[in-house]
């Protein structure tokens, strides 16, 4: 086991810079997510703690020790990668067993770790199975077998479940949850998914552009997002946004005028900054968060357009003036597209940020 | 559908008939007249006529011999080559890999004549510089020509420089078929890059191999060009004579239509055999 620190971490494809100057502490035994959209540069840092990707500045240390220069093979570490990257030519036990095979590893202590990670996986009965006789999920498993086996201080996961059904990709989420749990060890994980890195992290690491966001516990990031970006990224549906600007400063609170509905106004108490009056803002409200007319600190008129009814909860994605709402209702079967309805936001459950995306708190 | 089919056929009908016309009846007739004897007029039935001569041929085995020892040698050393050519054509290292790729496939390009005219020029005694290079490291001289060994290693050498480039090709794409992240993989593994060829590499090629192997095996059942052209009619002396050339031989010299039948058949018959042991060889396990 081992915990992982990123410092000033850069990476550059030519003269093309697409990491800049990544902090991140991992502790030991943590699991910690990197999300974000495509492109952001996740799979690329997790590459490069890996050792498969040079680093172009900036240090990687596992267990203290700075890894830059270090082969990848001598890292103590074990990567999931998400099209498998199994053997096709080698039975399941001979793609756990290979990398010890080829090291002269003991075959009794490789029998005993290929068994142990068959145990853990529930895989024993697949053994003598190539992977093209294997279903996705099964696929997975020994791919995290084969990462098991090397009894790494660090395990990195990019995007394991992104090749899989819904269904499976929810049971194998409880899968790695447990494996983590089991084993203890520091797991690093790469995801686009944020539902995924919400269910399975102590901590979340968000990226944009290659650089870091945000890093903190899934609630933490959702209750309290340091930009606009990390809350529309976290949470499913997304945050809403509603243009806004300021009309007034006043007792530590600032007046704000919802400009796409009839001058709409609410109190937003503020504590640390205040922008100027007439400044252009924008207003976070997550879906869950409006509540029924009168309710809270403002009303705004909406049409609904499509309900979505899940069971125990449903969306309704509304019209509001030119913005589109997406608004949370709980047993609400009856509402249809078309029908006219009024939602009210509360100024403490709702988030304010600038013009850029930063938050005004 | 039925009516579809029907359609499909009646414009089908033209290549039909030229392909039963201009394949089928001559595999049909060949077939048929390696059961006649053809040096007399008219014909006749004899079945072992040709088919008795060939058992007891020394020019028969003389040719099947040469053309086995050309196969032994020259298609695993050329697969081989072209093995590291397609290795080296995939590396990143690699600067101006399309001029290489040009490079290595221009020999199946260039003209037969041509291409023979050359390498009859480069390993000629006097003035070739296959020569003139042995000669300049001290070595003696060559006589490629008159000699049964050097002219058999000419004809292998030969028809491995024409092939070997195009064999690295379809290599070369099976090669880039293989996933990167699988070599991560054994990377992470501690496998050493050369480990990683012989058992990743090499075992994940193997149905492309295969392909080669068998084209290359058919190929040389064939062989023609070089010992006709090259060595100068399977010479010196009958040394450098497949069965091809003795099929031509007996067909268009000898006008022994018969017995060159019969030649065909047996040549095509052992290409089979020989693709089906080579197929059951590399068979995948169950």
């Amino acid at each position: 086991m081992a915990a992982v620190t990123l410092t000033n971490v850069v990476k550059r494809f030519g003269g093309f810079e697409v990491v800049h100057g990544a902090n991140i502490d991992i502790a030991d035994g943590e699991f910690v997510v990197f999300v974000g959209p495509s492109g952001c540069g996740k799979s690329t840092l997790l590459r490069m703690i890996a050792g498969l990707e040079d680093i172009s500045g900036g240090d990687i240390a596992i267990g203290g020790k700075v890894m830059n220069d270090v082969e990848a093979a001598d890292r103590g570490i074990a990567m999931v990668f998400q099209s498998y990257a199994l053997y096709p030519h080698m039975t399941v036990e001979q793609n756990l067993s290979f990398g010890l095979r080829m090291n002269g590893n003991p075959k009794a202590d490789t029998d005993r770790r290929v068994k142990r990670a068959a145990e853990i996986l529930r895989i024993d009965e697949l053994m003598q199975r190539r992977p093209k006789q294997l279903s996705g999920g099964q696929r997975q498993r020994v791919a995290i077998g084969r990462a098991i086996v090397r009894e790494p201080q660090v395990f990195l996961f990019d995007e394991p479940l992104s090749n899989l059904d819904a269904e499976l990709r929810v049971q194998m989420r409880v899968e790695i949850s447990r494996l983590h749990k089991e084993l203890g060890v520091t797991m690093i994980y790469v995801t686009h998914d944020q539902t995924e890195a919400m269910t399975l992290a102590d901590r979340i690491v968000v990226l944009k552009a290659g650089n870091v966001e945000q890093i903190g516990a899934p609630l933490d990031l959702y209750d309290d997002p340091a930009n606009r970006f990390v809350a529309g990224f976290i949470g499913s549906p997304k945050m809403n946004f509603l243009g806004a600007k300021i009309v007034d400063t006043s007792n530590s609170a600032a007046i704000i005028e919802l400009v796409n509905h009839g001058g709409a106004r609410l109190r937003k108490p503020l504590r640390e900054a205040f922008p100027a009056i007439g400044a252009e803002v924008v207003l976070g409200v997550r879906p869950e968060h409006f509540f029924e007319a009168g309710e809270g600190d403002c009303d705004i008129p909406v049409k609904a357009d499509v309900a979505e009814h899940l069971g125990s909860v449903s969306y309704v994605y509304a019209n509001a003036g030119p913005e589109e709402l997406i608004v949370e209702r709980e047993a609400s079967r009856q509402r249809a597209g078309g029908d006219h309805f009024t939602v009210s936001i509360k100024a403490e459950r709702s988030l304010l940020f600038d013009k850029v995306g930063a938050r005004i708190r | 559908m039925r009516t579809q089919n029907a359609t499909a056929y009646r414009f089908l009908t033209p290549y039909l008939l030229i392909f039963a016309v201009f394949w089928i009846w001559p595999i049909i007739s060949s077939f048929l007249i390696s059961f006649q004897a053809t040096r007399t007029v008219p014909w006749r039935f004899a079945p072992a006529f040709n088919w008795g001569r060939l058992i007891g041929d020394p020019a028969f085995y003389n040719a099947l011999k040469n053309t086995l020892l050309i196969l032994v040698i020259q298609v695993p050393v050329m697969i081989a080559l072209a093995i590291v050519m397609a290795v080296l054509l995939n590396s990143p290292l690699l600067k101006a890999r399309g001029l290489y790729r040009f490079a290595f496939f221009a020999p199946v390009v260039v003209g037969e004549v041509a291409y023979s005219a050359v390498f009859r020029l480069m390993f000629s005694l006097d003035f070739g510089i296959v020569n003139k290079l042995l000669n300049s490291v001290g070595l003696p001289k060559i006589d490629w020509f008159s000699n049964v060994t050097p002219a058999m290693a000419l004809i292998m050498i030969a028809v491995t420089w024409r092939w070997a480039g195009y064999n690295a090709i379809i290599i070369l794409a099976g090669l880039q078929s293989i996933p990167e992240d699988v070599y991560e993989a054994a990377t992470l593994d501690r496998v050493s890059k050369v480990r990683q060829f012989f058992h990743i590499t090499l075992p994940l090629l193997k149905p492309v191999i295969v392909f080669c192997a068998v084209l290359s095996i058919i190929g040389t059942m064939q062989l023609f060009t070089e010992p006709f052209l090259i060595t100068e009619r399977g010479g010196p002396g009958g040394g450098t004579e497949t069965l091809g050339l003795l099929l031509y031989r007996q067909g268009f010299r000898s006008l022994n239509f018969g017995y060159a039948s019969a030649v065909a058949y047996t040549m095509a018959g052992l290409a089979i055999a020989i693709t089906l042991v080579q197929l059951w060889l590399m068979r995948e396990p169950k």
